[in-house]
């Protein structure tokens, strides 16, 4: 919950090997094993351990196994025995089965792929100006962040004003300029363009943040060499920058497309949970209706359970794809 | 010459962008906070006045005065359930830390493994389950149900285990010949070298806990118990044809709090947020 609502994925480096002052000469080794002080690490390990692992335990191992357990059943909220589905698997035949499940997750796809592209463009723009360390650059860059601070109804309930259709002060704008007035949330063509628009507003200081950080590590003396050899400013970005930053930016488009993927608050909030009709209705919504308005709790587990099955196909993808570019 | 004169056209264009930028960032934010001081039937203008001729606190008072809008006690369940969600992840997730990062165990990679494993599962699938405990446990509607089931972050394991094995281990083993015990290395040695550490993951897990949407929904059921995110919902559901203004002050009250942070911890905040996305973004 807490760590899926930014969409980290941690990719750590390989654990270095440490000093271990145990391995440092095999009479100490030994003396380690026959003395006491193997068995005092291991109790004073689990005891480091121990408040972790039950809130692990109970919280997130026993929760995804049981989900998937939940998932085969006819599960009722109120019951004390659960039903097998009457068909085997029978929850996920029903959901593959049901158009609403997969233009929901259209949709979401759509969502989410419009606003990585914006939010990654905008970023790194952002970024590469920044720096190069313009006077207010830690102004701007704290005022660019500012946005991502905001929760999603404060979001929401902004933009859903300033882009009324009647009264808004965008459709003003647009309409001084001799533009016509847009339907913003209203049209189901365009709903899904304003729900991402919004969510680049909202969230785009967090991948400034970090290309800024992977940026700091491209050694100056490459841009310096290519200039000497006559680069422009396009070159240096697209053979230097842009190679160099390849990692950053896969792990900001994997994990990114992944977080929007599981869009719910602006839906929720901006369009009465996915209007007009099924225009803006996401993969999250579908969960959270099947779950919590028609209180079908084995369905649900289901649902869950086919949404990460996706969400975690689409990070296997992207790494290919990923890798297999670098060997070329 | 001709050097000189391009150079200048970028700098032109580079500081043009950013203050585009700026402004698309701050003017939505500064016309919402000036129409939250408008009388209820000039917002309905248009052209939308942006300043208005008759300014009013009447959406303001009527924040504080109607019954029906419990934004103080929002404000508290958001604060109480955030701070406290962010010290439990901390009181367990830096002893782990220390443990995987520091002691030899039997059975500590496995238990490595598995944590690593249930990092790639989407934390969507954990919903359901985690529900029905809390309403088995009649935790439902309580400040718990927001502070627990996110607890065990696997990902604060991970960002602090990291760090404290850049710690140099001469420092623990001259403590530990002068007598120190295992927790006392921890406490006195290994978390006050940390301290960036800990900070950057409680910026990053307060934040997370704060803007929940979705959970705190879920999970508070009478009026009383919501938390901000979710009683804007309610108020903009009950308010937004009628009292628009009441709406939108409702949203800029919920966010001083936050901002009021962000101003004054503003440098710790983005190197925090920096700090945390580098151990994913290598």
């Amino acid at each position: 919950m807490a760590e899926s609502a930014t969409g980290m994925v941690s990719d750590l480096p390989p654990t270095p090997k440490r000093k271990n002052q145990n391995r440092r000469d095999w009479r100490e080794a030994i003396k380690y094993e026959l003395t006491g002080s193997r068995l005092r690490d291991t109790i004073s390990a689990y005891l480091f351990l121990t408040p972790f692992l039950v809130f692990f335990a109970v919280f997130v191992l026993r929760s995804i196994i049981y989900s998937a357990y939940m998932s085969l059943h006819d599960w009722k909220i109120l019951g004390t025995v659960q039903k097998l589905t009457k068909e085997p698997l029978g929850n996920y035949v029903e959901l593959l089965n049901d158009d609403v499940w997969w233009l929901a997750l259209k949709n979401s796809a759509v969502f989410a792929g419009l606003t990585v592209v914006g939010t990654t463009a905008l970023a790194l723009s952002a970024a590469v100006i920044l720096q190069r360390k313009p006077t207010g650059s830690t102004f701007f860059r704290a005022v660019f962040y500012a946005p991502s601070i905001l929760s999603v109804g404060v979001v929401a309930i902004i933009w859903g004003w300033l882009l009324n259709t009647d009264f808004g002060t965008i459709n003003y704008l647009l309409q001084s300029i001799g533009l016509p007035k847009v339907n913003w949330t209203g049209d189901g063509n365009i709903v899904l363009i304003t729900l991402s628009l919004v969510t680049i507003w909202w969230g785009f200081g967090f991948p400034m943040l970090i290309f800024l950080a992977g940026l700091q590590n491209i050694p100056e003396s490459l841009y310096e060499s290519a200039r000497i050899d006559g680069a422009s400013g396009w070159e240096l970005f697209r053979y230097i920058t842009i190679p160099l930053l390849r990692p950053t930016l896969l792990f900001v488009t994997v994990t990114g497309f992944i977080a929007h993927f599981q869009v719910f608050g602006q839906p929720y909030f901006m369009t009465a949970k996915g209007g007009p009709g099924r225009s803006s209705y996401t993969a999250i919504i579908y969960l959270y209706q099947a779950a919590w308005e028609a209180y079908r709790m084995g369905f649900a587990a289901a649902v869950s359970f086919t949404l990460a099955g996706i969400l975690m196909a689409i990070t296997l993808i992207q790494f290919l794809v990923a890798g297999r570019n670098d060997s070329n | 010459m001709f050097r000189t004169r391009s150079f200048n056209v970028s700098t032109v264009v580079m500081y043009g962008l950013l203050i585009l930028l700026l402004l698309i960032i701050v003017v939505p934010l500064f016309i919402i906070i000036s129409q939250t001081f408008q009388p209820n039937n000039t917002l309905y203008n248009y052209p939308p006045t942006i300043i208005t001729t008759e300014p009013t606190a009447q959406n303001w008072e009527g924040l504080f005065t109607r019954e029906d809008l419990m934004l103080t006690q929002w404000l508290a369940n958001s604060l109480v359930a955030a701070v406290g969600h962010t010290l439990l992840v901390l009181a367990i997730t830096a002893p782990a830390a220390y443990a995987f990062a520091r002691i030899k165990f039997p059975g500590r990679n496995i238990l490595f493994f598995v944590l690593l494993a249930t990092l790639m599962i989407p934390g969507d699938t954990r919903l359901i389950p985690n529900y029905l405990v809390l309403r088995d446990l009649k935790l439902l509607g309580t400040i718990a149900a927001l502070i627990i089931p996110g607890a065990a972050n696997v990902f604060g394991v991970f960002l602090l285990r990291q760090f404290f094995m850049g710690i140099p281990v001469e420092l623990e083993e001259a403590a530990i010949i002068d007598g120190a015990t295992r927790f006392g290395v921890f406490w006195r040695i290994i978390l006050p070298l940390s301290t960036p550490a800990l900070v950057a993951l409680s910026i990053f897990v307060f934040q997370a806990n704060w803007n929940d949407f979705l959970w705190p929904l879920v999970v508070t059921t009478t009026v009383e118990q919501r938390t901000l995110p979710v009683g804007l919902s309610i108020l903009q559901g009950a308010y937004q044809t009628q009292q628009r203004g009441l709406v939108l002050a409702a949203a800029i009250f919920s966010t001083i709090p936050v901002m009021g942070m962000y101003l004054v911890f503003q440098r710790q905040i983005i190197q925090g947020v920096t700090f945390t996305s580098g151990f994913g973004g290598r």
